[in-house]
């Protein structure tokens, strides 16, 4: 808290009546953001105004919160902000969109007779392969929603809980549109989806990289390896490259307004994980040594995710008009820049 | 928008093919960070489904509702219209049911962590995203009543003040539990206790309160909240069901259930019984708290959730449910009411005396109420002016019960305090206090679960009030005048002045009570600590000596019991407390 300036202070100085405000919310810009208001410090910290300890500990000695829950370390993890300011309220609003966004696309389709438009290779290729990006979704999803708890302070934790629902939310879209499509042309399961994403060689890297993930232990792991490794690498070339770009030059309806509205909330959690990492990469006291952690963590996964990405050219080459080379060479390129915005080498580990 | 033909989608057809999103892993198995000693069938009950497409949506329009309340409240003039009275309450309230929002949320991540039915796993993390929306509409209840009605001093430091207020403070105590521990235990105290049997008084009774002192907003905001609780109840339902089907866990149940039971009673029922019937100006209803218990937790959770589940094979005894209720009857609020009232000048909102219509209220509904508390509250609104130089205070903290170690409380039924010693880490010989045998019990049978400074008074204990209450930060703006007063009129209010003119000295009950009692030490305040607590938690935790054990056994000074060891201290070696 040293050091923080109180934002009561500064507002008194503006003649503003003290009483009225928040006084414990420090601001990032002049003023307290509604955002900021509402969501600062309704986790309490041991750190902020719980000048008596944790009441409730585990029986392992780990106390309500727990300072060892991340290798890294900040001066004050309630200082950090979702640079989005996404709360609650703009949560529903943008999520509804999507939702009433694609079920317009696919009102159209039918209306307009679209579907047929669709070239019957690209038909096959959903058939097949469509929904298979589901389980990333939903296994980024499971693991995600796990570790939110841990997380120093609300701020994070709705970060990790809203990225988390969005993953849910496109998951299940991909799904919906399934049964949509077997409603207008048939033969268009989840199982079939669920036995390419079990059995299928090309996507057994993927498969095994988001069962990784359910073994990681550190939330701020998490934000690092889903925001600047997995999404960006394997997310994007799955929504981008897999799904929108052919989708668009194969006329089809429905499937862009899915892949676009993803690829949209994952900007929001490409700002959050770019924000979090200039976080800890800039604190005064521990940025050198959350640098060498966050390496690490990037050596760790980055061959991985690439690997599971090159595995997918099998895939790619039977969506007609996808073209993988491009798409991975488009994704590496983005994620080299998400590094290197973050302050990170963008050498690629061997 | 939807049209005729994404209408007609099948919600059976839609949820059976979601439910196949989960997979069984081949490559990794996940790692849980926190540990359960339940096991799991392969097979689960399903909670009420829901899936995003109709979610966000739904909640968006519930949301609209709600945020456009707050404009139509505004134009009606609500924030001076409302009840003086009941606004101030709004203070500790708001702040701690975002707590407890907070903890509902977390509680569903750590039941996950070790859940491993894929049909329950959604349901909990819907319920974690209705929680961060609870968050927000409380918060926003809290940040409105700050900008619009007449008094908001306390609200400009409520989050700070809430974690060191003597009330609410035993409430993040309790809704911790919630989301520490055990995670299936955390899950029962949040989804089968507080959500099942409290929701319906947090979120039903209190806003029909609110609603009647001219407060319509409160209500709108938290009937939002409780139209997701359904959905919440049926996730700890579904969760209960499945756990039962292993007999192994029904030991378990019944002993995390009665546990989680006692310590929501032991805060919800004193604080929220104080507030419904000490902070409403309106006298209109005449159902007491007792009575809208006997409805809502009794007959509806008790008799018709609790019993039934006898017939599953879990057998609950009535005796701490009984015992609750009896406490209730005994006067369990009404003794706590006055020592809140009484300890204003430490808390972060106005209290208003009670009237000659509040003393006819509660002769009606507690018969003989006025012989046994009647010259309190008189004695009370007759030192309520600065001029009178004296509080009630004072005389108070001299026979002041002590705080109970598990709860955190104050000990106001006599019969039922009850006290244990145990040596700290450097081998002192302390004792603990308890409000109740069943309190008792919860702090032997989880031993490193209580942490921190935990008795309010021990670590002011010899300080002037004034220095207190500086030291609290508890001053309004002009830097003078005390947040708190005892009464809500915008003259006569107490300033540190007249606090120092009053003269007090704290002591704490804990530690005076043991003196008296002749006890070893009852203070668990160490000055050393960063913390102030003799018992530290999270990082350097070091754990009390319990069951005649030595101290620590990894060496390190850690606790080393193993997750069986407390699984046997807690079903068999330990038996329920004798009443
Ligand atoms: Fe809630
Ligand atoms: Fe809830
Ligand atoms: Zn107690």
């Amino acid at each position: 808290m040293a050091g923080e300036v109180r934002a009561g202070e500064r507002r008194q100085r503006r003649g503003e009546d003290p009483e009225r405000q928040f006084q414990w919310v420090v601001p990032k810009k002049r003023k307290a953001s509604v955002y900021e208001d509402l969501t600062l410090d309704t986790q309490p910290s041991v750190h902020r105004f719980m000048r008596n300890g944790w009441y409730c500990s585990f029986p392992d000695g780990r106390g309500t919160w727990d300072d060892a829950s991340t290798e890294l370390a900040v001066a004050t993890w309630s200082a950090f902000r979702d640079p989005n300011e996404l709360w609650e309220r703009p949560y529903y609003q943008q999520g509804a969109q999507c939702e009433k966004e694609i079920d317009a696309a696919v009102e159209g389709a039918r209306a307009e007779g679209l579907n047929a438009g669709m070239p019957d290779a690209w038909v096959e290729f959903l058939r097949r392969d469509g929904q298979v990006t589901a389980f990333v979704e939903h296994g980024i999803w499971s693991i995600a929603t796990r570790r939110s708890r841990a997380a120093l302070s609300d701020v994070l934790t709705h970060g990790i809980v809203l990225y988390a629902a969005m993953k849910q939310r496109q998951a299940q879209a991909h799904v919906i549109h399934g049964m949509d499509l077997d409603q207008d042309l048939g033969d268009v399961t989840i199982e079939a989806a669920k036995e390419r994403w079990l059995q299928a060689e090309a996507w057994q890297p993927t498969r095994r990289l988001v069962e990784r993930m359910g073994t990681i232990t550190d939330w701020a792991e998490l934000i690092v390896v889903s925001g600047l490794v997995v999404e960006p690498l394997l997310g994007a070339g799955l929504r981008r490259e897999l799904l929108l770009r052919p989708a668009l030059a194969n006329a089809d309806p429905v499937t862009p307004v899915i892949a676009r509205n993803a690829q949209r909330e994952w900007a929001w959690w490409r700002d959050f994980s770019q924000a979090f990492t200039e976080f800890v990469l800039t604190d005064e006291e521990h940025g050198a040594a959350n640098r060498d952690i966050v390496e690490r963590w990037l050596a760790s996964w980055e061959p991985e995710a690439r690997a599971a990405v090159d595995a997918l050219e099998p895939v790619f080459s039977t969506a007609p008009r996808a073209d993988f080379a491009a798409g991975r060479e488009a994704v590496v390129i983005d994620q080299e820049a998400l590094k290197a915005a973050c302050g990170l080498s963008t050498e690629v580990p061997a | 928008m939807a049209t005729q033909q994404t209408r007609r989608r099948s919600v059976t057809q839609t949820h059976e093919r979601v439910a196949q999103l989960g997979w069984k892993r081949s490559y990794h198995e996940p790692v849980p960070i926190y540990d359960t000693r339940y096991v799991f069938p392969d097979k689960a009950k399903d909670p009420m489904k829901q899936v995003m497409r109709d979610y966000l949506p739904m909640q968006l329009e519930k949301d609209e509702r709600v945020y456009g309340g707050f404009d139509a409240a505004l134009r009606a003039g609500m924030p001076t219209k409302a009840d003086e009275r009941w606004l101030q309450i709004m203070k500790p309230l708001i702040l701690i049911l975002v707590y407890a929002e907070g903890a509902a949320g977390r509680c569903m991540s750590v039941v996950m962590d070790v859940v491993p039915n894929e049909e329950l796993l959604n349901g909990y993390h819907v319920q974690f995203v209705d929680e961060v929306r609870h968050i927000g509409m409380q918060m926003n209840l809290a940040r409105w009543y700050a900008k619009n009605t007449p008094d908001p001093a306390g609200w400009h430091k409520g989050q700070e003040y809430m974690a060191e207020n003597l009330f609410t403070r035993a409430g993040v105590n309790m809704f911790s539990h919630s989301f520490t521990g055990d995670p299936i235990a955390a899950g029962f105290t949040m989804m089968t206790v507080i959500e099942t049997a409290f929701t319906n008084v947090a979120f039903v009774a209190l806003p029909d309160v609110a609603t009647r002192n001219g407060d319509f907003i409160q209500a709108t905001t938290y009937s939002s909240v409780q139209s997701d609780e359904a959905r919440h109840i049926s996730n700890g339902y579904a969760t209960m069901l499945t756990v039962l089907q292993e007999p192994e866990n029904i030991p378990l149940i019944q002993h995390d259930l009665q546990q989680a039971w006692w310590i929501v009673h032991a805060f919800v029922d004193p604080f929220v019984g104080t507030i419904m019937e000490y902070f409403s100006t309106d006298r209109s209803d005449e159902e007491s708290y007792l009575t809208k218990w006997d409805r809502w937790i009794r007959d509806d959770w008790y008799r018709s959730y609790v019993e039934q589940l006898g017939k599953m094979g879990v057998d609950i005894p009535p005796a701490m449910f009984e015992r609750a209720r009896e406490r209730l009857v005994a006067g369990l609020h009404h003794k706590t009411a006055p020592l809140a009232f009484a300890t204003w000048p430490l808390a972060f909102w106005k209290f208003d005396p009670l009237t000659q219509t509040d003393f006819e209220w509660f002769e009606r509904q507690y018969p003989g109420w006025y012989d046994e508390y009647g010259a309190t509250w008189e004695a009370y609104a007759a030192l309520a002016d600065p001029e009178e130089n004296a509080l009630l205070l004072s005389g108070l903290l001299d026979g002041a019960p002590p705080f109970c170690f598990t709860c955190m409380l104050a000990c106001v039924l006599d019969d039922d305090m009850c006290h244990r010693t145990c040596q700290d880490r450097h081998g002192v010989e302390r004792t603990r206090f308890y409000c109740s045998p069943e309190c008792k019990w919860l702090d032997e049978t989880n031993p490193g679960r209580y942490t921190g400074d935990r008795n309010y008074f021990d670590k002011h204990h010899g300080k002037a009030l004034s220095e207190v209450i500086v030291e609290l930060g508890l001053l309004r703006a002009d830097g003078k005048t005390l947040v708190g007063q005892p009464h809500l009129r915008t003259d006569r209010m107490w300033t540190l002045d007249d606090i120092r003119a009053a003269d007090l000295q704290i002591t704490s009950p804990n530690i005076t009570t043991a003196e008296a009692m002749g006890l070893p030490c009852g203070s668990w305040h160490d000055e050393g600590d960063p913390f102030g607590a003799v018992q530290g938690d999270g990082n350097g935790f070091q754990p009390v000596t319990l069951y005649g054990g030595g101290g620590g056994t990894n060496g390190d000074g850690r606790n080393g019991y193993s997750l069986d060891d407390l699984a046997a201290a807690a079903v068999g070696s330990t038996p329920w407390v004798k009443l």
